[in-house]
């Protein structure tokens, strides 16, 4: 009989293993999509070693180096390096089929293979502060890289990495070496300098590192080599100075000991520099086997470039670059100069551009950089995007026509890290919002009705005026609804005489509308760059976007829905709060999430930091609901403040509570309202700064519901759930991190009452510490440092088996203090993120989406994580449906909810509930943004997609006629027997 | 109310068992441990080649990343299966190497303060005592790719006929409409025949019958059956807890 229960036991656990997750192969793409992205471009090269290579490299803000697709702007590959400072790109670059990235200032020198995406070799630097790399090139081939540091400069070979040589550099304590520059003869120099004193040249032999010679110059007025200084020409070395003002020059070839810089005033040239303007020079080097170009660029004003050209050590103007008329903004970029157009088989076609600006309308020209001639037919338009940044970089593709003429194709980096790709004449190929690598916050909003449907609505929403209006109103819509319905009818029978692939279902603002289980909806997404989006759930396509301007760079965001669409017709309104964590300073944001407009309720002025914030239940007149806005002398202003807000909030006040959390000081306090919109301090907990610190405050989600009050025992009798909407989990870490020494502590305590509810410790385990907060339980994960894994750990809370107060939970009435349980799992990998789903009535059982750190998304039965989970089976506990212990949580690939589409970096998941009880819909964001459905207790409510329509139908029919033939023969039998 | 005395004592118990296998572990990675938390130490490389039987590396490398606890340490796969993942500090490390088609196993990685006396071993998280030696540098292949669908059942013919239920009801179907025709009844001697058979089948009427005692014994096992499958049953009632 033991023998049996076990067997029944094993098969229990498989049909659980199996009912739980998992995608079916032919789902693949039907309701999810995956966007990848790579971060704002800090480096740029398009490949030119092939002629048909299609691909740009870019290497990323976000330690991302990848190769795009130029015509679809789509990703070859990608690879994803570290986050923070130890994966920091310094520096990409390009030869042939190789680029060579400096990684982590200065600590790891790698080359790519730009065609497979492979790894061609890793080498370690010495330690040092990266300065500058350079491709070092001999008798027109580039075979080094040179790399300098603070104090050495390294010469290493490009096909293994092998270090050539490395030296010191002398007087490094003293001279600051800057940069390092090859001009392809066998010598590399590294430039340094003595800020205000003289600037320091040192020729190493590419050889044997052996010093050819080593010269100082007398420079006074320099303070920086790399913002004033460019090599141009056979080695020339030339400064601008601001003071002055004029341009220096030295021969860096010149073999003298006491080589001098001489001057050249800018008012010899005739050239005036913009006050309050640091001039920059900018020169290019096309290949670095070979000298760079003798023709630079001086910008003498943030609209004003100049082309100039070194002709036998004289300085000659080629071209003065002035927007002639620019309307609205000035010139906004720098201006590049190109490559040569692939010089090996079309020399010295050397072209530059510059920009003009007209208003919100860029002109892209080409000139030849010998003459300063603009080059026919080379106009290139880009129109910015009204709710985009301003253009920033460009990085320029020249290809040669088949007519030898010169084209080319411009990507357009802007303020809100968008890159757009252009062709001649200005069509865009491709847009990329790189932004979205970035999400920092995100709501899933209802799309609202058809118009048709909004009609019928109004007609309900609006106050009643006379019977006759009413009569009329109730016509003229059925009447509207006629039309829609011939229209439809009419769009139906146009399209399907037309070839299906004619027929697109392109989705837009205008024709968006509510579908019939609400699974379709608007995410609008917050991102670090201060650019809100609005995507389209069902496609991921981008129906809105909108730049705010002056976002600071640290800013803290926090987005709320005040108004749902179903308020018609007042329109729905989110509100995001821009907060600066330096000054604590905060903007409000007010806006229409379905269309991204700026809504015209003007949002108070807040001239105090703002320490919390949180929306009401309340509602005004106008369906908004109420947020409450807490500043530094705990005063509450109220959005919107209208007389019957603040008529309500009065009312209200008595039973409005809040808590402030302040981890510098270790303080947790909870408040009152006062009927003033004054606070009172009602409690205060503080948590000793010296052992630990609070790390984060987790609530429940305000749009949770929880079906049912309880649990069923295996004796029938009913464990109730401990459901206090109050309830506030703070984690703290411990100051200690000691591995012996090192804690995590756990605190849930009550928002309104500051009563501590239960306090758990793990010892020797460390953060970072990832926590889920609903229904009754907590789930969190730690590393444990004794036993070196991730543990997962889950409180659950119960009442008991009697409720005290079945309809109203309040926290200022509840004698009893609940029962808790914990238990712990060992959890097999490290983990990213973490969110439970939620679903409409809270009927479907719970599911934890855990963000792993390979990419996948794990779907993770609640069930797993169950306190009550028994070490010895018992009747009782399968009765329950109770899984037994098990240290170790199981990782399975069938509940990765994203199959192979991987995401990386996954910083957060969020989950909202659709209009089907089984379905939740989950966003993954990171570096990629993943959308999908999941179904915790599989399609309970709708008929399965693989539901078999033709089986069933065909038994019906089989069924009918042989009934009908049965009928027939038995008529036919009972006639030949009545004969007999 | 039992539960809430027996859980703690359970997982102190179980703790107390963890404590047991740390004892053993703390002298073998004794020292790799003591240094990790010196913070300026020497840094170190694991070195290593991943595998894929059958597929040609430009075909999966540059989607794959080799991961040292989580995403604390990052590798590259060089473009015939190698990697090293450079800068690693003395201590013990879970690596893996992560591609979304292919599986490869973690390995757990020592290195000593020295950097010399690395030992590769397979990961066990519960016995973190027990080790199973791997050759270092790591040889980690794959054993397969992912699977990360589930099969939909399929509707097929033989499926429809194997059914035991259409079984129980097509044979006795067979039995009734062919028996007749195959034997003739209306034969007296054949008649004769048969319950002469009979009677030789059934010859103590005081012995059990053996169809009885079946019978007894399936609805016992029914009953054992009919606890499987109420607990199927309450599975949805659960759910909507």
């Amino acid at each position: 009989a033991a023998m049996a229960k076990l067997i029944l036991l094993w098969l229990k656990c498989v049909i659980l293993y199996n009912a739980v997750g998992a995608v079916f192969e032919d789902q693949v793409g039907k309701f999810d999509w995956r966007q990848q992205y790579v971060g704002k471009v800090r480096f740029s090269h398009f490949d030119t070693h092939v002629q048909s290579s299609k691909k740009v490299l870019v290497a990323t803000e976000n330690n991302v180096f990848a190769a795009l697709n130029t015509r679809t702007g789509e990703l070859f590959w990608r690879h994803v390096d570290k986050s923070g400072p130890e994966g920091n790109i310094d520096a990409l670059l390009h030869h042939g089929q190789d680029a060579i990235l400096v990684v982590g200032n200065g600590r790891l020198l790698r080359s790519w293979d730009v065609n497979v995406g492979g790894l061609n070799w890793e080498i370690v630097l010495d330690s040092g502060s990266f300065q500058k790399a350079c491709l070092v090139g001999q008798q027109g081939t580039v075979k080094n890289v040179a790399v300098l540091k603070k104090n050495i400069i390294s010469l290493h070979y490009l096909s293994n990495g092998h270090q050539k040589w490395i030296e010191n550099l002398p007087e490094s304590e003293t001279v600051d070496y800057q940069t390092v520059y090859s001009g392809g003869n066998g010598e590399v120099y590294a430039l340094g300098i003595v800020p205000h004193s003289h600037v320091v040249i040192i020729a190493y032999s590419t050889d044997d590192g052996e010093i050819i010679k080593q010269i100082s110059v007398e420079a006074p007025w320099l303070s920086n080599i790399v913002a004033s200084c460019a090599v141009i020409g056979q080695g020339v070395l030339i400064c601008v100075d601001s003071a002055t003002p004029s341009l220096y020059m030295c021969d860096l070839h010149l073999d003298t000991h006491d080589l001098q810089m001489t001057q050249i005033p800018l008012q010899s040239l005739g050239l005036e520099v913009a006050p309050d303007f640091q001039p920059v020079l900018v020169s290019h080097q096309p290949n670095s086997a070979h000298q760079p170009l003798s023709e630079f660029f001086l910008q003498l004003g943030p609209d004003n470039f100049l082309l100039l050209q070194l002709n036998n050590g004289q300085i000659v103007t080629l071209r003065d670059f002035k927007p002639v008329r620019n309307l609205f903004s000035i010139l906004p970029t720098s201006v590049n100069i190109c490559q040569n157009v692939n010089v090996a088989w079309h020399p010295c076609q050397n072209i530059l551009f510059p920009q003009t600006c007209y208003c919100k309308i860029f002109f892209i020209n080409l000139f030849s950089a010998e003459t300063g001639r603009r080059l026919l037919d080379t106009t290139l338009i880009f129109v910015m995007d009204p709710n985009g940044g301003k253009p920033e970089k460009i990085y320029i593709q020249p290809f040669l026509k088949k007519d030898d003429s010169v084209g080319y194709r411009a990507m357009v980096q802007t303020e809100d890290h968008t890159l757009t790709f252009i062709q001649q004449p200005g069509r865009v190929m491709w847009t990329r919002e790189e932004a979205l690598s970035d999400v920092v916050t995100m709501e899933m909003v209802d799309l609202p009705l058809t118009g048709t449907q909004a009609e019928l609505e109004g007609e309900f929403g609006k106050k009643a005026d006379g019977l006759m209006s009413m009569v009329f109103k109730r016509l003229s819509s059925q009447l509207i609804l006629l039309q829609a319905w011939i229209a439809h009818l009419w769009k139906l029978f146009y399209d399907a005489r037309k070839p299906r692939s004619q027929v697109k279902n392109e989705v837009t603002i205008e024709n968006l509308s509510r579908d019939e289980f609400n699974l379709q909806k608007m995410m609008v997404m917050v991102t670090a760059s201060g650019k809100l989006f609005g995507i389209d759930s069902k496609t991921g396509s981008i129906l809105w976007r909108h730049y705010l301007e002056d976002v600071p760079s640290n800013a803290a965001f926090k987005l709320m829905v005040q108004r749902t669409t179903a308020h018609f017709p007042h329109p729905p309104q989110c509100t995001l709060l821009i907060k600066d964590q330096d000054t604590g300073l905060t903007t409000l944001h007010v806006f229409n999430p379905i269309f991204g407009k700026k809504s015209h309720v003007n949002p108070p002025a807040l001239p105090q930091p703002i320490l919390q914030s949180f929306l009401l239940p309340l509602m005004d007149q106008d369906y908004a609901k109420v947020l409450l806005l807490v500043d530094d002398q705990y005063k509450v202003s109220a959005f919107p403040s209208t007389k019957n807000v603040l008529q309500q909030l009065q009312e209200m006040a008595s039973s409005i509570f809040f808590y402030l959390v302040d981890s510098s000081q270790g303080r947790l306090s909870g408040y009152r309202l006062r009927t003033d919109l004054s606070t009172e301090q009602i409690w205060e907990v503080v948590i000793p700064m010296e052992i630990q610190r609070i790390v984060s405050v987790k609530g429940k989600r305000p749009n949770e519901h929880v079906h049912s009050q309880g649990r069923v025992m295996g004796d029938r009798s009913v464990l109730y759930k401990y459901l206090n909407p109050n309830l506030l989990a703070v984690v703290t870490e411990s100051t200690d991190t000691h591995q012996e020494r090192s804690f995590v502590g756990i605190i849930l305590i009550d928002g309104v009452t500051g009563r501590i509810i239960h306090e758990a410790v793990q010892r020797k385990a460390r953060g970072p510490v990832h926590v889920v907060h609903s229904e009754n339980w907590v789930v969190y994960e730690y590393w444990s440092t004794k036993s070196r894994r991730n543990e997962f750990s889950v409180i659950e809370l119960y009442e008991g088996m009697e409720l005290y107060n079945s309809t109203v939970f309040s926290s200022l009435d509840r004698p009893h203090a609940p029962q808790v349980l914990q238990q712990s799992y060992i959890f097999p990998s490290a983990i990213s993120t973490m969110e439970a789903t939620l679903t409409e009535k809270g009927i479907t059982s719970r599911h934890l989406l855990i963000g792993l750190p390979s990419g996948g998304i794990l779907s993770l039965p609640k069930m797993f994580l169950d306190p009550r989970r028994p070490e010895i089976v018992s009747e009782q506990s399968r009765e329950e449906n109770l899984i037994p212990y098990a240290p170790e949580l199981m990782i399975r690939t069938e509940w990765f909810i994203n199959y192979n589409q991987s995401i990386s970096r996954v910083r957060g998941i969020h989950t909202s509930p659709s209009g089907l009880e089984s379905t939740c819909l989950v966003v993954a964001y990171g570096l990629d943004i993943y959308q999908t459905r999941v179904y915790p207790s599989k399609q309970f409510d709708v008929l399965k997609d693989d539901y078999d329509y033709m089986l069933i139908s065909s038994v019906l029919l089989a069924l009918f006629f042989a009934t009908m033939i049965s009928k027939r023969l038995a008529e036919v039998k009972l006639l030949n027997r009545a004969w007999r | 109310m039992w539960h809430r005395e027996r859980i703690p004592l359970l997982l102190a118990f179980v703790q107390s068992v963890l404590v047991v296998g740390w004892c053993f572990t703390e002298m073998e990675a004794g020292p790799g441990a003591a240094m990790s938390t010196q913070t300026n130490g020497d840094r170190f490389k694991i070195e290593g080649r991943a595998i894929v039987p059958g597929v040609k590396t430009q075909d999966w490398v540059s989607t794959a990343r080799v991961l040292v606890d989580g995403e604390e340490h990052v590798g590259f796969l060089r473009t015939d299966g190698s990697f090293a993942v450079n800068d690693v500090p003395s201590g013990s490390y879970v690596v893996e190497v992560v591609t979304p088609t292919y599986r490869f196993d973690p390995v757990r990685v020592d290195i000593t303060s020295k950097g010399k006396m690395r030992y590769a071993r397979l990961v066990n998280y519960i016995k973190t005592s027990e080790v199973i030696r791997q050759p270092y540098p790591l040889q980690i292949r794959s054993s397969g790719p992912h699977s990360y669908f589930m099969k939909r059942e399929t509707w097929g013919w033989t499926d429809f006929l194997m059914n035991p239920m259409v079984m129980m009801m097509v044979l006795p179907l067979l039995i009734i409409v062919l028996l007749p025709k195959v034997v003739n009844t209306n034969d007296p001697e054949m008649r004769k025949e048969m319950e002469q058979s009979m009677n030789m089948l059934n010859p103590n009427p005081e012995l059990p019958d053996v169809s009885e005692l079946m019978t007894k014994l399936f609805s016992g096992s029914k009953g054992s059956s009919k606890a499987g499958s109420s607990s199927k049953g309450t599975r949805p009632a659960a759910k909507r807890r």
